[in-house]
This record gives C-alpha cells, structure tokens and sequence, in this order.
C-alpha cells in the first residue's frame, strides 16, 4: 500500500472515529433525557430542556413557547437570558407560527435584517418546534451564542434532538395534567355536594386539605406523596354522605348512639371509595383518617400501621374541628387548639406529625411554642 | 502530561475515548483484552484507567479488586463504564475501590471533562 493511501485511510479513520463520537454524544444524550423526563411535569419539562441546551449551546437567550391550542397562540412558559417579549409581540411574529408546523429545526443568522423580528434586540436565533403525536405543542427559541459566533448546523442537529423528544412528553405531560386536573375538580365537585348538606361543614374539607399539605411539606413529603396527600384530604369524609343530615346538623351534644354511627364514616367512606380499583392506598387512608396513633382508634391500628397520610389528616382534621363552630360546641382559639393536639400526641396523634404541625403554626400564626413542645 | 489507560473490548468505544482524550493532549495507553490487564498496568504505571465493566474472560471488577489489592497499583484511581441498569450493581462495586462509575452510553465530551479534572495537572 503506496504511503499516499495509508494517508488517505488514516484521514478516512479519523473522521469516522469523529462521526461516531458525535453518534455515540446524540445517544448519550437521547438516553439521559428519556431518564430525566420520565415521569417530569410541564414545567420540570421546561425546566430540564432549558438545562440542557445551557450545558450543551453556550448561549445567552433560551426560550420555551407553549402554544395553547384553544386559543390558537403561542405564549412564553420559561425563558433565561434576555427574553422580553410579550404576548401581543409574540403574536405578531409570523416565522414563530410558521416553525409550529415544520418538522425540524432552522437557524436565521441575522435577526436583524428581519422586519418582525427586528424588534426582539437578538442577533441571530435557533428555532425548533416541539411537535406532538398530531399536533403542534410549541417551539424553543435559542438567541445568541456567548462568544459573538454562528450557529453550526451541529447545534441546530443538538436541538433537533432534544425537540423532537421534548414535544412528545410535553404532549404526554399536559394530557396527563388535564386528566388530573378533571379528577381533581370532579373530588371538589363531590364534596361541595357534600358539604351543602350541612351549613356547619362548609369549607371544612379545603381547610383540612390546606393544612394537611402544609403538614406534609413540614415533613418534607416528595411531589407525589403530597400529590396523594391532597387527594386524600379532599376525599377523607367523603362517609358522612351516609350520615343522615338530622345528625349532621344536630345542635347540642350528641348522645353515644350517634357517635357511634358518626364515628363509621372513615369506614363508609373507604367502602364509596372501593370502586377507586388500583387506589387501595387512598382507600387505606380514609378507612383509618381517626385511628389512634396508640391502637385505641375504632379499628385498633396503631403507630406505622396507620398510614401517614392518615396521621397527618388526624391532626389536620382536629385542627380544623377545634377552631371552627360546630354544631354540638363554639369553636375554640389556636392557642387552645394547638394546646389540645400537643396534649394527646403520642396518644391519639402521631408525634413526628405533631411536630410538624407545630412547626407549620409557629411560621403561619407566629405563635411562639417552646412551652407546648410535643410530647416525643 | 498525564496517561490514561483504556481498557474494553469494545474497539469503537476505545477509539473513541482514544481519539478526545489524545485530542486534549493526554498520554492514552488502550487495551481491547483483560487477560493480561493487570502486567500491562504494571508495566505502564498510568495516572487513572478507565475500565469496562463487562468484557470477556476477566470483568473490570475483577481487575478492580486485584489492583486494589496489589500495594503498588493499588493507589490508581478507577473510573468503570457500565451499562445501564447495572446501577445497582454499583454497592457492590463500592468496596472494590472504583472511584467513578460511568454509565454507557457516556457523553464523550463529560468524560474528557472528568479525566481532566482527575488527572489534568499532572
């Protein structure tokens, strides 16, 4: 072999071994991204894309453009860097709708040779829209890199591939937030129809929620322990529906007969719900929302064996009863409230949630507990 | 200048790394079978290797623990490439001394800049 072509293999060698390794980057990248998407919301989405093209593309803009389908508009979801635009310019910028439709990504070198985007204060920009199974979901906008150059059809392929992967789990991600937005919604939709048969109830089941969520965050609960947390406390006396409403509105003390049958609803409540196939933890929670952290509840769970959502609605729960009017009692000061939970934890409450909740009390109603510390 | 020395049976993945690490200016020593590892180690005293877990008769595991055991190899770092869903594999590998693990497929361009930010004074 003549030296000429040894050259010409080594050289041939050489920019097959820089292809593959720009390959071997694009798959590197495509499998982190499947990992960090997995599971992420829209704005986590957003959040990650905006991440990535910042360690991938040195530059100084980054937009996500969401397009709302309903109204037939882009609108801006994140953005860093020197992004100012608003709706009403967004709109007017027709190359942006044009990009919704397109199927990859387009450099346009200067900016400012262009009418309607002139305005925009960006030299040259990176355009690539975030396509759905079917539809347009929304565009990336990436302007300027750091050290004044151009963009290499190498960051355009960059964010080809990060688009095109993006705009389906964003796609996946609003639909699954719609879903529970719906789900959400029809639980609030249940228990206002609940509470409108009793004056006394009003409200009680958002306050409950409220403070069990703030509990929850006290303790430091993920997204989705909370997430699960919330629907639980929306649901948690959805058994007093079967509680005749002569005993749900009595005023004055209760006689031990209607106790009894007021103290079924954790019960009831887990039997309505036992159609929520697959949810048998929200259903484990309602059933033991009044169990006894010492075992001496209705059903005789005690401590771990309750679940923690249980435990944290418990002292939410309590909360909420002790401070607002009942039918059978005045509603009673935070102070007196906050005193009568700190003085059954470890008994009926769980004192780690007590803790919590002290802590959440001290922040909201500035009261100073050091002499009501719980009883851990 | 510092060297690297790769070892993995893979011969892409070893040009590859071959090719950035030289590219950076580092010294790179690769090596496609893990027979005879541990006396090419010796041999070539390199600042930091970088091994594959999986390869045929001898894993990078086992190379692993045997440098960690042999006195005068023992204090050269490791970075081991794995492949995915083997992290949980990673607690057993923690007691055989692997400083870094790095899963496959790696992104070239963040492993020059952990090999450099290792071994980059030297």
């Amino acid at each position: 072999m003549s030296e000429s072509e040894l050259n010409r293999l080594r050289e041939d060698l050489r920019v097959t071994i820089n292809e593959l390794s720009k390959t071997y980057e694009e798959l590197s990248l495509l499998y982190r991204l499947t990992e960090s998407f997995s599971g992420a919301t829209v704005d986590e989405l957003c959040d990650i894309i905006i991440e990535e093209i910042t360690t991938q593309l040195n530059v100084k803009t980054i937009a996500v453009l969401l397009y709302n389908q309903s109204l037939k508009q882009l609108y801006t979801k994140k953005a860093v860097g020197r992004w100012q635009v608003d709706e009403e310019t967004l709109r007017r910028i027709r190359l942006f709708r044009d990009m919704l439709s397109r199927g990859r990504a387009t450099t346009i070198c200067d900016v400012t040779t262009m009418e309607e985007m002139k305005g925009l204060g960006f030299k040259s920009i990176l355009l690539a829209p975030l396509s759905g199974k079917k539809s347009p979901v929304g565009l990336i906008v990436v302007a300027d890199k750091v050290e004044e150059e151009e963009f290499f059809s190498g960051d355009v392929k960059l964010l080809n591939t990060i688009s095109s992967f993006a705009g389906l789990f964003i796609e996946n991600a609003m639909l699954a937030e719609e879903i529970q937005a719906f789900f959400i919604g029809a639980i609030r939709s249940f228990v206002k129809a609940l509470e409108a048969r009793s004056l006394w109830t009003a409200g009680h089941t958002e306050r409950v929620t409220r403070y069990a969520v703030e509990i929850g965050m006290e303790l430091g609960l993920s997204r989705k322990e909370l997430e699960k947390l919330r629907i639980c406390s929306l649901l948690h006396d959805i058994g007093k529906i079967a509680i005749p409403d002569q005993l749900l509105n009595k005023m004055g003390a209760l006689n031990e007969f209607e106790w009894e049958e007021l103290r079924r609803h954790p019960v009831i409540g887990a039997d309505i719900l036992s159609e929520l196939v697959g949810f048998v933890d929200i259903i484990d929670c309602i059933r033991c929302h009044h169990e006894h952290y010492d075992g001496t509840g209705l059903i005789g769970l005690k401590a771990e064996e309750i679940p923690l959502a249980a435990r944290i609605i418990a002292v939410a729960d309590a909360f909420d009863a002790i401070t607002f009017d009942r039918p059978y009692r005045e509603k009673k000061t935070v102070d007196y409230a906050v005193k009568e939970i700190v003085s059954n934890s470890g008994t009926q409450f769980d004192p780690l949630v007590v803790d919590a909740f002290l802590r959440w009390i001290e922040s909201t109603y500035h009261i100073v507990m050091s002499d009501t510390k719980s009883g851990t | 200048m510092a060297k690297v020395m790769v070892i993995d049976d893979e011969p892409f993945i070893l040009m590859m790394i071959e090719d950035k690490l030289k590219r950076a200016g580092l010294q790179v020593v690769t090596l496609r079978e893990s027979k005879s590892a541990i006396s090419r180690i010796r041999e070539e005293k390199p600042d930091l290797i970088i091994l594959d877990w999986m390869m045929p008769e001898v894993s990078g595991i086992e190379i692993c623990k045997k440098l960690k055991s042999d006195p005068e190899l023992s204090d050269i770092p490791v970075f081991m490439l794995t492949a995915k869903g083997q992290e949980d594999d990673e607690r057993l590998g923690l007691s055989t001394g692997v400083e870094r693990y790095i899963t496959k497929p790696f992104s070239p361009r963040s492993l020059l800049e952990i090999v450099l930010e290792r071994v980059g004074t030297k």
